[in-house]
Order: structure tokens, then C-alpha cells, then sequence
């Protein structure tokens, strides 16, 4: 019993609302996207006659179908990268750590950046990536080189590094729950029944840890790939991904190109998922 | 053959080396702007720091026209309070009506979520070329303001349905039992009880608005929000002017964060330690 009966009228009530603001602000938006993609002139006008030659014109142009798979090529890396350093630090705060407080706090200087703002966490990165920045002035200071290095700011170096302290974030959460809701006496039989350490990390708590691993990199490829203002301040305008491609597509009134880019980008996004999904059914998550 | 104590002791030590090395590598950039935006009158970007002053923070106070800040903040603080205000009636309308499990929550559920798993910019960009064909104008209280709740929302409405879920529903049936009706029982029992809830997803959707810039990017039309400001600096000469707005901002959303937490945090204590 609760103050509202099951299947209540005023349960629609409630919910309305804010499902007409989603159909509105959300739905309706994208699937406009995906009409204007198949405007075939530059007119920006409904009564455009539908075709797919923008789609044609991207696939022919070697320096955009090259866009597309860096894009891709970055969210791989970064799945890569934040997947197992994120599995470790969740590993660190969930198994390793056994007083509350500690765990507590350092899960929380690790989740806070998170809500504050991306882009000056961006701007901070470029003082450390430039020629006299910071990691050139210890690399210098440790005689690691001999000469500043210049492949930080405006390279995929200075993007990656910066992504990896946005996103590992992502790829560690889901798992720090999904650990969390291991029972200990789970881990206590396979000792007992004299397996090995490993073998119990191997045969139990990375099978079970399976939905929370898969849920984080599905979070890192969808960020990574809508990512465009790290590489627009990190990269200068030497590098591009699709988001990039759609913001200068459209500053130059390219409208249904532009779109084109935007479906191809959620196209991906979307199939990437559905590839994910496919490892594990996560609607098990949080089932024990 | 070495022991398994001393095994997981070496495991414990390298992934606490790793954790700890990430946090310093996730907070460095952020302190080190924070640090930076304190340099003296000849300072620049880097390091290394020349003299201490608030130099850099009276700039920004003092510059007019075009990079004056201060009308983009006050539009960015609006919107994030009034987005702060909607997502937390929102969340608790969509919480409640969950609660209810009517027809069709199943795809209602998802259909909130899709707002935290859409591009962002690709959501700005959608509303752009819809309202273009429209005939509606951009600006940031409008269709900015559409976009960026599609992107709070989520958060306010998971949190409710996390708060909702550890909530002892006796209470309530305590409340009706003693002949209050559904409405004063909502009013008198439910909503003190899940008050922390709320104004933690208030706080949640503050601090999400205010620093949001993906959404707004296409949106908003000439009347720009502060990140759109900051994003516009990007292609001039940095000057640490940028990291002292950067520190204020960073402060006002970990203040944002913080209490939201300490909320939460809070009133889980005080739920456990009513039930027996």
C-alpha cells in the first residue's frame, strides 16, 4: 500500500508530463535529425525531396569515412584503457579497503570531479601538456629527455590522457557496485573447497562482475564518442571526430551533411551498444 | 613457493598504488588551475608561479564589454536554478508514479533514462534544426532550458527511485490506517520523510545545468551561458583570467555536490536507524 493505488489514474497524471517533455525535447529532435539527413538540396525546407546522396558523398570521401573510423578507433582505446584501470581501482575500494570511512572517502575524491564542469576540467589539462608545462618541466627535471615534448598539446596523446581522467570514472562505478553485491560466503566456499586465489577471481568474481564491466564500457564508448570539446581544446583544429565534423558542417550551413554525420554517429553508438548488450544481459543486474 | 598472505598483500599494495596514483592524476590539473589563478600581475598559464595576488580574480570583476563574464553567469546561474526547481518536482511526480507501476512504466523508465545515454550534442543540434522549421527562436531560457532537463531529469529521477526504494512503507500504511486520505498522508508522512531526496536531486540538477556545454552548444541562441562563454576563449591567448572563473565555477559545483551528498548520506543514517 502506498498513496497511490496500483495502476492508479493519477499515476498517468503524473507521469504525462514529463513524458510529452522528453517525446518533445529528446525523441522528436533526433528523429528530425534523421529526416533532414535525407534532404537531397541545401535549401533548408521541408518540402525537400528525400534521398540518400549525402549518404553516398560521405562514404566517397576518403577523409571523411577516415573521421569516422578515428572516432571509433578512440573509443576502443579508451575502452581499453579505462577498463582496466578502472577495474582495478574498483577491485582497490570495494575488496581492498576495509574501513567504511577510508572506502568511503576515497570513493568519493574519485567520483566528485565528475560533477564539475568537463570543460574547465579541459582547459586545466593544457598547462600541463604544453612545451613549458608541467610534465615536459619533470620529464626535463627527472633527465627522462633531453628536450621538451612537444606531441602533448595537439596530439591524440594530450586527448587520450585527458579523456582517461574523465572516463575511468565510468568504467569503474557500475563495477564497484557490481562487487559489492558479491556475498562474501561465495568467495569463502571456493577457498574452502581449495581453489586457487586466482582461480577464484577467474571462475567467480569476473563472471559475476560481468554486467557492472560491461555497463561501464558501454558508458565510456557513448561519452567517448560524443566527445568533441576535448579534442577541439586539446587538439587545436589539427584533429577531428564526428562531433567535430558536425559542428563545422553546420557553421557552414551544410545543414543535412551535417545531419548525415549525426546519424552516422548515433548509428554507431547504437550499434556498439547492441554489440555490448550481447555479452550479457544486464536487466540480471542487481539480481544477486 | 611465496605465501598467499604475502600474495595478497602485494595485490593489495599495487592496486592501492593505482587508485592513488589515478586520484592524483584526476585532481592535479584541478588544483594546479586552482593554484595558477592566484599568480601575480606578470603571471601567465604556467608554471612557474610569479607572486601571489588576487590579481587574476579582480580582472575578471573589472573587464566590461565583450568578455565580461558576469551577464553569462547570472543567465547560467538562472537556468540552473530553474532547472534545479523542475527536475525536482519532476523526479518526484515520475518516482511516485513508478511507485504506482501503471501500464506502460516499463517504457517510461527507459524513455527517462534515454536522456542520460543521448550525445548531447546531437540533442542541441536535433532541437536547432526542429525549431528553425518551427519558426521558434534559440534562446537559453527556452530551448536551452528544454534540453538541459532532458539531461537532469535522469538523475533527480533515479535518485527518488533509490530513496523510494530504502523508504519504510509502513509509515505511510500507518498514515491511512488512521484515516488520513492518500493526499494528506503524501503531504504529512511521504514528502517530509523523502525531503533530503528532493533537494539532493535539486542540487544534482543545479550543478548539471550550470556546467553543461554539449547541449548547449546548438541551442542556446546569442545570448550565451557561461560555458559557451569559456568555450569561446579557447581560440585566443589563454590568460589565467580563464582559471580564476574556472576555480569560482569548480568551487560553486563542489559546494553544489557536497551538500547533496551530505543530504543523502544523512537521511539514509536517519532511515536505518528508525526501523528496528
Amino acid at each position: 500500500m502506498s498513496t497511490l493505488r496500483e495502476r492508479s489514474p493519477v499515476a498517468y497524471a503524473l507521469a504525462g508530463p514529463v513524458t510529452l517533455w522528453m517525446a518533445a525535447a529528446l525523441v522528436a529532435p533526433t528523429l528530425f535529425i534523421v529526416w533532414v539527413s535525407l534532404w537531397t538540396t541545401r535549401t533548408f525546407s521541408t518540402a525537400n525531396p528525400l534521398g540518400v546522396v549525402n549518404y553516398v558523398r560521405f562514404f566517397h570521401r576518403p577523409a571523411y569515412v577516415k573521421v569516422l573510423a578515428d572516432t571509433v578507433e578512440q573509443a576502443l582505446l579508451l575502452m581499453a584503457i579505462t577498463g582496466l584501470v578502472g577495474y582495478g581501482i574498483a577491485y582497490f575500494l570495494a575488496v581492498k579497503v576495509e574501513r567504511p570511512g577510508v572506502r568511503l572517502a576515497l570513493f568519493l575524491a574519485f567520483v566528485i570531479p565528475f560533477w564539475t564542469s568537463a570543460l574547465i576540467r579541459t582547459i586545466a589539462w593544457i598547462p600541463f601538456l604544453g612545451v613549458g608545462g608541467v610534465i615536459n618541466t619533470a620529464l626535463l627535471a627527472l633527465r627522462v629527455v633531453d628536450r621538451p615534448v612537444e606531441a602533448f598539446l595537439f596530439s591524440r596523446a594530450g586527448i587520450t590522457l585527458a579523456q582517461v581522467s574523465f572516463y575511468t570514472l565510468l568504467a569503474a562505478g557500475p563495477v564497484v557496485y557490481t562487487l559489492r553485491n558479491i556475498p562474501r560466503s561465495l568467495r569463502e566456499a571456493a577457498h574452502c573447497l581449495k581453489a586457487s586465489p586466482l582461480r577464484v577471481f577467474w571462475r567467480i568474481v569476473l563472471p559475476l562482475t560481468l554486467p557492472g564491466i560491461v555497463i561501464g564500457q558501454i558508458l565510456v564508448f557513448l561519452n567517448v564518442m560524443a566527445d568533441f570539446a576535448t579534442a577541439q581544446a586539446i587538439g587545436g583544429h589539427k584533429l577531428a571526430y564526428l562531433g567535430n565534423l558536425v559542428i563545422m558542417l553546420y557553421e557552414s550551413g551544410q545543414l543535412p551533411f551535417a545531419s548525415v554525420i549525426a546519424v552516422l554517429l548515433m548509428a554507431c553508438m547504437l550499434a556498439g551498444v547492441a554489440v555490448l548488450l550481447k555479452v550479457v544481459d544486464v536487466r540480471r543486474l542487481g539480481a544477486p | 613457493m611465496i605465501g598467499w598472505r604475502t600474495r595478497q598483500r602485494v595485490v593489495k599494495v599495487a592496486l592501492g598504488a593505482l587508485t592513488l596514483g589515478f586520484l592524483a592524476y584526476q585532481w592535479m590539473p584541478i588544483l594546479t588551475m586552482g593554484l595558477l589563478s592566484f599568480t601575480g600581475p606578470d603571471g601567465g598559464t604556467t608554471f612557474p608561479m610569479r607572486g601571489v595576488s588576487l590579481h587574476w580574480y579582480r580582472e575578471l570583476l573589472r573587464v566590461q564589454s565583450v568578455d565580461d563574464f558576469k551577464p553569462p553567469m547570472a543567465r547560467s546561474l538562472a537556468l540552473a536554478l530553474a532547472c534545479s526547481l523542475t527536475t525536482a518536482v519532476f523526479a518526484v511526480a515520475a518516482a511516485q508514479a513508478m511507485r504506482a507501476r501503471f501500464r506502460g512504466s516499463g517504457a517510461f523508465f527507459y524513455l527517462v533514462l534515454l536522456g542520460v545515454m543521448a550525445p548531447g550534442l546531437l540533442v542541441g543540434f536535433g532541437i536547432a534544426l526542429i525549431t528553425r522549421v518551427l519558426g521558434i527562436p534559440l534562446a537559453w531560457y527556452s530551448t536551452t532550458f528544454a534540453v538541459h532537463l532532458v539531461w537532469t531529469l535522469p538523475f533527480g529521477f533515479l535518485t527518488m527511485l533509490a530513496v523510494f526504494n530504502r523508504f519504510d512503507r509502513r509509515l505511510e500504511e500507518a498514515g491511512l490506517t488512521l484515516g488520513a486520505s492518500r493526499l494528506t498522508t503524501f503531504r504529512r508522512i511521504t514528502l517530509p520523510l523523502v525531503l533530503p531526496g528532493v533537494i539532493g536531486s535539486a542540487l544534482f540538477g543545479f550543478t548539471l545545468s550550470f556546467d553543461e556545454f554539449a547541449r548547449s552548444f546548438f541551442s542556446t541562441g546569442s545570448e550565451q551561458t557561461l560555458p559557451l562563454v569559456i568555450y569561446a576563449q579557447f581560440d585566443r591567448q589563454l590568460q589565467p583570467t580563464l582559471y580564476a572563473l574556472g576555480t569560482l565555477t569548480t568551487v560553486v559545483s563542489l559546494l553544489a555536490v557536497g551538500s547533496a551528498i551530505a543530504l543523502l548520506r544523512g537521511s539514509a543514517r536517519r532511515t536505518l536507524t528508525t526501523r528496528p
